[in-house]
């Protein structure tokens, strides 16, 4: 499904408003990737409609005959559980505070539709939310548990890495865990700290046999979780927990799916491909508006010849297994790649990004592949802003590779 | 004092009953009641309040006690119940706990022979899980810990079936040659497939009971696990959401003694695994291990709770591995030859039944010799078969790992993989000779264009 997107990006009738006079860079709520009318929310690249069947005997809802809801991230994640819970009886939501609404507002009166034997509390324990969530899988069941912060999934490492991944493979396919999904906010949101900003995927990279997925947006959140709950497999759904209230768009109220392991060509471009996913796609949008319009404080350090680049970005949304071939086809093409994420640099996906890309493209290539990510430090309170990859140190990267 | 105490408790539970009972012992419940009347309760908890300053430790009431039906002679204990068990029931009891020694002693010796990796006896412990087994419905899910064969024999799972596993052969549908021996697993008997991180069962035990319940099944989840595993945070955290969310899952500790070369007495400092129970809001009890009617009746009556209650019950059953930890272990490092030989005479759970059989005119001399010699030959003729046959395809190592559409990763590796077979595969020797036991001898590589 990679590279769905109409040259050019981002279909040109999202009806994004145009900056203002003095102009201003782009942000979460004026983002290109938001889709903020109905007729471009459904036309989402690889949006597969799954309540076909349901209408097959009776008028079916056609494109044109769908409806959209205004929903942020937060909205849309619960709408997507709302679904799941509805079409399956077998569906259980669970965790820590989740029968009051959850607190990012994720199960909001889930519990009191659905009742408390399908949306509960659990006692504060990571481990056992994920070991009782592998034991109801384990019988056939849809199991999806929440983890109330990615920080504090390490206690459930042990569960995840060891039994959820390797069940099926160590039972030589007889017993499985694929109605196993976990969710869980992850990234930085500004004054998390330590505790409550990390980017753990890198850590669960070894764990074969689980999938790992993170949306961007409303959108992406609601079609990507159903398609992780249905998935025959365990997955870890990570969802960027600044975009919960910040990111809005138009998303299609029937039930709809996103395709795993695809990544997604925001932008097209012919001189530099970057691969990110999550929080990090805003500010790479932002450095994108930068690189071809540097406010005069910056300019200097951005040259006329670079301005006019062209930069291709790959939404790569399942990170496990990722999406190979659409990497490999736009670094072949582009010759320059730089990879952007949250998390540290050693152990992170980046690293096995570059490798594989060096494997692959090695002739191809005409400077080094680039990483911006998150020093290999603790988040840190007071220092986010330094910590983080912001619009400025992609900026830099992508200079710094285009004039390699 | 605490390393005294320690010290006097080494040897596990046996000395467990002489630790003196707290002093001037008052009932909690007559306490309670006391307090109540005079100093009402606390505010939004129901606590009663006390003008005492009180500390109290493990069960208020001292040692929990050890459920028992027959003693050492076999015969029934003073003011016990004789349980409903009939001659059939009673004689299955007593072949399958032989059938376990016939298969250790077999398997025990071919991997000190080198024909299998590894091994794990249940020398000992023959009474806990097939009394336990027997209890069960044969639908009710059983997630173990890896010294529960017992409970797959029990349900019918077939010597061939335990051969291929420990093999790791063509016919191990179990784990498809990819995990250790002793490692089995089966959807038809109803037994989740063992892994070696230990007690990370005992939280999916909660979520299996919890499915179950929501399936309106009238069966339940079963989790084994060993007093050493206890200590691990999943225990803390499956009898919690079992008994908080609630689900019917019925635990069964094994205590017997040891966790490799660590005594009971290094475990924990509290009253063994029972103590634990009322903490979670557990009903528990604590059983003679080593009496196979004693853990028969007390898991029956557990399991009747579970199912009434929708909620955890523990069974404590308190028994001693007379074997080495595993095939890697050699126990008399860390314990006395003479401690073992001793256990085995004054509490065997074989004997104790058999004279109970005796007593009850169900068995003979004969049919005991009968037997052993049957089992002896069933278990050697099932080993002789398995032996020979070869392994899963090579290619079996790459599958699995995720269901649909086969990872880019994967797929590559396989191919890598296969492009070395058809570079060396005949002539670097650990590969040739290796290929060889493998169905197709690896040509689904070496011979794939």
């Amino acid at each position: 499904m990679a590279g769905t997107t109409a040259p050019g990006g981002v279909d040109a009738s999202a009806s994004v408003e145009p900056p203002p006079a003095g102009g201003h860079l782009p942000s979460v709520a004026t983002s290109r990737l938001m889709r903020s009318t109905r007729d471009s929310a459904l036309r989402t690249p690889g949006l597969h409609w799954n309540d076909v069947e349901e209408h097959a005997h009776g008028p079916s809802p056609v494109v044109g005959q769908r409806q959209t809801q205004k929903m942020n991230m937060y909205q849309a994640i619960r709408d997507a559980l709302s679904i799941a819970l509805t079409k399956d009886d077998s569906a259980i939501v669970f965790g820590e505070d989740v029968s009051f609404g959850g607190v990012f507002r994720t199960s909001m009166g889930l519990a009191e539709e659905f009742g408390r034997e399908r949306v509960f509390n659990t006692p504060l324990t990571e481990q056992g939310i994920v070991g009782f969530a592998i034991g109801t899988a384990a019988m056939g069941q849809t199991a999806i548990a929440e983890i109330q912060f990615s920080d504090y999934i390490f206690p459930a490492f042990d569960q995840i890495v060891n039994e959820a991944a390797k069940f099926r493979y160590r039972s030589g396919g007889q017993y499985n865990v694929g109605g196993l999904t976990i969710r869980s906010p992850t990234m930085a949101v500004g004054h998390g700290g330590l505790y409550h900003s990390q980017s753990p995927e890198g850590y669960f990279l070894g764990a074969a046999g689980m999938k790992i997925v993170v949306p961007r947006s409303p959108i992406q959140a609601k079609g990507l979780l159903l398609a992780s709950i249905r998935d025959p497999n365990p997955v870890l759904f990570l969802e960027p927990k600044i975009l919960y209230r910040s990111a809005v768009e138009q998303v299609p109220i029937d039930d709809y799916t996103l395709p795993l392991s695809s990544a997604e060509t925001v932008f097209r471009g012919s001189d530099l491909t970057i691969l990110t996913y999550g929080t990090p796609l805003f500010s790479v949008e932002t450095a994108l508006a930068l690189l071809a319009n540097p406010p005069e404080s910056i300019a200097h350090a951005i040259p006329a010849s670079v301005r006019g680049a062209s930069i291709e970005v790959l939404d790569l949304r399942t990170l496990l297994p990722w999406d190979m071939s659409a990497i490999e086809e736009s670094v072949r093409r582009t010759r320059r790649c730089v990879v952007v994420h949250e998390a540290g640099r050693i152990g992170g996906l980046g690293a096995d990004m570059a490798a594989e890309i060096q494997e692959r493209c090695f002739l191809r290539l005409e400077a080094p592949v680039r990483r911006v990510t998150g020093w290999d430090t603790p988040v840190p309170l007071q220092y986010e802003k330094f910590y983080i990859p912001d619009a400025l140190r992609i900026l830099d990267a992508v200079v710094e590779t285009l004039t390699f | 004092m605490a390393s005294l105490r320690a010290i006097a408790r080494r040897g596990g539970r046996r000395a467990l009953t002489a630790i003196p009972a707290p002093p001037a012992f008052v009932p909690l419940q007559a306490r309670r009641l006391h307090d109540q009347v005079n100093h009402g309760t606390l505010p939004h908890t129901g606590l009663p309040l006390t003008p005492k300053l009180e500390f109290f430790n493990s069960v208020a009431s001292g040692p929990i006690p050890t459920f028992r039906v027959l003693d050492g002679e076999g015969r029934v204990l003073e003011g016990a119940e004789e349980p409903e068990i009939d001659r059939e029931l009673a004689r299955r009891l007593y072949e399958n706990m032989n059938l376990l020694p016939a298969l250790d002693n077999l398997l025990y010796n071919v991997q000190r022979q080198g024909k299998i990796s590894f091994y794990m006896t249940s020398y000992g412990e023959e009474a806990s899980i097939i009394g336990s087994a027997a209890a069960l419905d044969n639908a009710d899910e059983v997630l173990g810990q890896y010294r529960e064969m017992g409970v797959l024999l029990w349900r019918g799972y077939t010597l061939d079936s335990v051969m291929a596993q420990c093999l790791g052969n063509q016919e191990d549908i179990a784990t498809k040659g990819r995990q250790m021996p002793v490692h089995f697993g089966s959807p038809t008997h109803h037994f989740m497939t063992i892994s070696s991180p230990l007690a990370t069962q005992i939280p999916q035990a909660a979520g299996v009971g919890y499915a179950l319940r929501r399936m309106r099944k009238p069966q339940i989840a079963v989790c084994y696990f060993g007093e050493g595993a206890a200590s691990e945070g999943d225990f803390h955290a499956g009898l919690l959401l079992a008994s908080t969310v609630p689900s019917p899952t019925l635990y069964f500790a094994r205590n017997n003694g040891f966790a490799i070369s660590t005594p009971a007495a290094e475990q924990y400092h509290g009253d063994g695994i029972a103590s634990r129970g009322p903490g979670y809001g557990i009903d528990t009890i604590r059983v003679d291990g080593n009496d196979v009617l004693a853990v028969y009746v007390a898991v029956k009556e557990a399991r009747r709770r579970c199912l009434e209650q929708g909620r955890a019950v523990l069974v404590e059953a308190m028994t001693y591995r007379v074997g080495h930890h595993s095939t890697s272990d050699d126990s008399f490092a860390y314990r006395s030859r003479a401690e073992v030989e001793d256990r085995k005479k004054i509490d065997n759970p074989h004997i104790r039944l058999r004279l109970y059989l005796q007593s009850k005119g169900w068995w003979t001399a004969e049919e005991e010799e009968e037997l052993k010699s049957r089992l002896k030959k069933e278990v050697l003729t099932a080993f002789k078969r398995a032996e020979k046959l070869k392994r899963f395809p090579l290619e079996t190592m790459f599958g699995d790992i995720y269901a649909g559409e086969e990872p880019w990763n994967i797929k590559e590796q396989k191919e890598e993989l296969a492009r070395l077979l058809k570079k060396y595969g005949n002539t670097w020797e650990p590969w040739k000779n290796e290929l060889q036991k493998f169905e197709n001898n690896g040509k689904e590589f070496t011979e794939k264009s």
